[in-house]
């Protein structure tokens, strides 16, 4: 869960209608009408991203008058549906994919089973992104992926469909660069061999 | 006992990332001591600057010799030229050393080449005014003759095929038709690098989209990691950009030089081995810390703040032997199953007092306010916190406090300890109560011997470089 404080506003005037903090927002909450920016307070997670990339300096973050808690409660998705995409995609339930909120990975496969279709649903509906805006990504795309939603990445190089992981490197990867310790941490971070083939299992 | 009374840390950078420039703590207490690294591990050879901007021209005279030895013959004076130069350089005793690499590089390009058109690509992370800061404070501008642009981890992707599959690097990286790679070998994150390829890790974060920054950290052990960046390196969009690497060479005394060269695993293997030498005691002798209180006096990240060479985070996660490569996890997101390592906290780190940092502003402390007191000195700096969306629990648990005199001393009543160390950018020295000076001195030796007889064969086996 991730408690949202504060929400992006801006001037209208100078705006020039540039766009970049359409471009920039990760979960949709800006959208260009009439090259200007319309906010819809409701998606807004607080990240600020927006107001750091306006050239023009006229936004900034306001503090709400009630805390937004953007969530996806355990109730919403169904226990055994989260489960099992988080095993599809071979990311471990119990880990926290975002630090900057906590959010954990069974919230984000939540957020993908109650029916988000891209990133930014998944952020909207979980405040994913908020934070640093970055290393929460992957994880996030890669349940995407496993859901099967459409990878197209969208216009104005908002994200891009990359969801590389370590259970995707084989042994001819292993042989090109052996001290890479892929099959070492493979047999580490998964020894029942949910996500990978461990030795007993290719014997 | 040879520590002094401190000394002003390397003058840094102001940013809008962070408050208003404060006194620093050597400038406010008269209770802090410096004490030399050289005096905790005398084997440590001296350094060509620790900061000190009087020692420009030889910083300048390092990068030419060592540029003179490089061969340049990929580069046609029909090429245009990007130098790609990384932000967390800017950080490294005040910046200037990696910026007059940086600038020495370009005029002894064009000197050998011919090139002339050299931009520099001002790598940051994610603060997008943060280039034009570093552009404006020293003076690259001017240097380039305006062929200066900053690009970040949001700016347009190019899609890369590599051995493991394709990424996404940043395109403005690479709008040349030749680069160099002008690096600096300051360790920094230890406990996610492990030492590893370190010396290959822009090509995964600096000169990377976010994607692949999340990757890098988020899907592969601090271990395997490591292939991320090298497959990047090696991939045929890079090798047939890439012209050679400079880069500045640290120890936590300071700069001891640059190496330069074609061959960046040879590079690579050079560095790896001096910081397990060297970064490696310090590391271990952190780890001899039993109970102190931090203060971060920089302008930087906190997590980033050096003290004696060593970030904020070494100390942080100094619960367990970063070099050590049979460990799967000292940190990060993938865990072995039944053993999670917290490496936000370490219960030997009683408090920390924020007399200077940037905000989070894309770093953040994760559980660390819940578990170690911190004590915000100014109103100023608690705004700038409440307003930081990386950290958006931090101000329900850090106090605000009106002095720093008044933040360490509840830090240290509540931490029950005298021992204080600072994080102000120091190389060369540690800037730390008299009680720590001392704990360390005593330390030292025994740390010495463990490292040299006993750990550094191991780490040096571990990465074949026996």
């Amino acid at each position: 869960m991730a408690v949202v404080k504060l929400a992006a506003d801006y001037a209208p005037e100078p705006c020039t209608g540039c766009r970049l903090c359409d471009i920039v927002c990760p979960s949709g909450a800006i959208r260009m009408v009439e090259r200007k920016p319309v906010i819809a307070e409701d998606l807004c997670i607080g990240c600020g991203r927006c107001v750091d990339r306006c050239p023009e300096e006229i936004m900034w973050m306001k503090e709400r008058a009630e805390p937004l808690k953007v969530t996806v409660t355990p109730e919403e998705a169904p226990a055994e549906e989260v489960l099992a995409l988080l095993e599809k995609a071979g990311i471990d339930p119990t880990i926290s994919v975002c630090v900057c909120t906590l959010t954990p990975a069974s919230e984000v496969a939540g957020a993908v089973i109650k029916g988000a279709q891209n990133l930014e649903e998944v952020c909207a509906m979980t405040g994913l992104r908020s934070g640093c805006g970055i290393y929460c990504v992957a994880p996030a795309l890669r349940l995407l992926e496993a859901a099967g939603r459409d990878m197209t990445p969208p216009k104005q190089h908002r994200w891009y469909p990359s969801a590389l992981s370590l259970w995707d490197l084989d042994e001819s990867v292993r042989a090109r660069y052996p001290d890479a310790f892929i099959g070492e941490d493979q047999d580490a971070f998964d020894p029942e061999g949910r996500f990978h083939q461990t030795k007993e299992q290719q014997a | 006992m040879t520590a002094t009374a401190a000394l002003l840390p390397p003058a840094f950078m102001p940013s809008d990332y962070g408050p208003a420039l404060r006194p620093h703590v050597s400038e406010q207490m008269d209770s802090f001591v410096s004490l030399p690294v050289r005096d905790l591990f005398p084997s440590f050879a001296p350094a060509i600057t620790d900061g000190d901007e009087a020692d420009r021209d030889k910083v300048r005279a390092e990068t030419r010799a060592a540029l003179a030895k490089v061969d340049m013959s990929r580069i046609s004076a029909d090429d245009t030229v990007n130098i790609l130069a990384s932000e967390h350089g800017f950080g490294l005793m005040g910046g200037w050393p990696y910026a007059e690499m940086i600038k020495t590089i370009r005029e002894v390009v064009i000197e050998r080449t011919g090139c002339r058109k050299v931009n520099l690509r001002l790598a940051i992370y994610r603060g997008f005014r943060e280039a034009d800061e570093v552009n404006h404070h020293f003076g690259f501008d001017e240097a380039f003759e305006g062929r200066v642009h900053g690009l970040g981890p949001f700016d347009q992707g190019v899609e890369v095929e590599t051995a493991i599959g394709p990424m996404y690097l940043v395109k403005r990286a690479f709008d040349s038709t030749k680069f160099i790679h002008a690096y600096y070998d300051d360790p920094r994150e230890m406990y996610f690098n492990r030492l590893l390829y370190k010396s290959f890790k822009s090509f995964c974060m600096s000169y990377a989209r976010f994607e692949t920054r999340s990757i890098y950290h988020s899907m592969f052990g601090n271990r395997s990691g490591s292939i991320i960046p090298r497959a990047l390196f090696d991939s045929e969009f890079i090798q047939c950009r890439y012209a050679f690497s400079s880069v500045l060479c640290t120890t936590p005394v300071g700069v001891v030089g640059v190496d330069a060269t074609t061959d960046l695993y040879a590079i690579d293997r050079r560095i790896t081995r001096s910081h397990l030498e060297t970064y490696g005691r310090m590391q271990r002798l952190f780890s001899e810390i039993k109970d102190c209180v931090a203060i971060w006096d920089g302008g930087r990240w906190g997590y980033y703040l050096h003290s004696g060479g060593l970030i904020f985070g070494t100390l942080l996660t100094n619960h367990s032997d970063s070099f050590d490569l049979d460990q799967p996890v000292v940190a990060g997101f993938m865990q072995v199953p039944g053993a999670p390592v917290n490496f936000s906290r370490n219960k030997s780190l009683r408090g920390i007092v924020v007399n200077q940092a940037w905000v989070g502003a894309g770093i953040p402390y994760v559980t660390m306010p819940f578990t170690t007191p911190m004590y915000i000195v100014g109103e100023e700096q608690a705004k700038l916190w409440r307003e930081d969306s990386s950290n958006p629990m931090l101000m329900d648990r850090a106090k605000v406090v009106d002095s720093l005199q008044q933040g360490i001393a509840m830090a240290c009543e509540k931490g029950q300890t005298d021992k204080l160390l600072v994080f102000d950018g120091s190389y060369g020295h540690l800037t730390c109560s008299q009680s720590l000076a001392d704990h360390l001195l005593a330390r030292a030796p025994e740390v010495d011997r463990v490292v040299g007889e006993q750990l550094l064969p191991k780490w040096l086996a571990q990465r074949g470089l026996s």
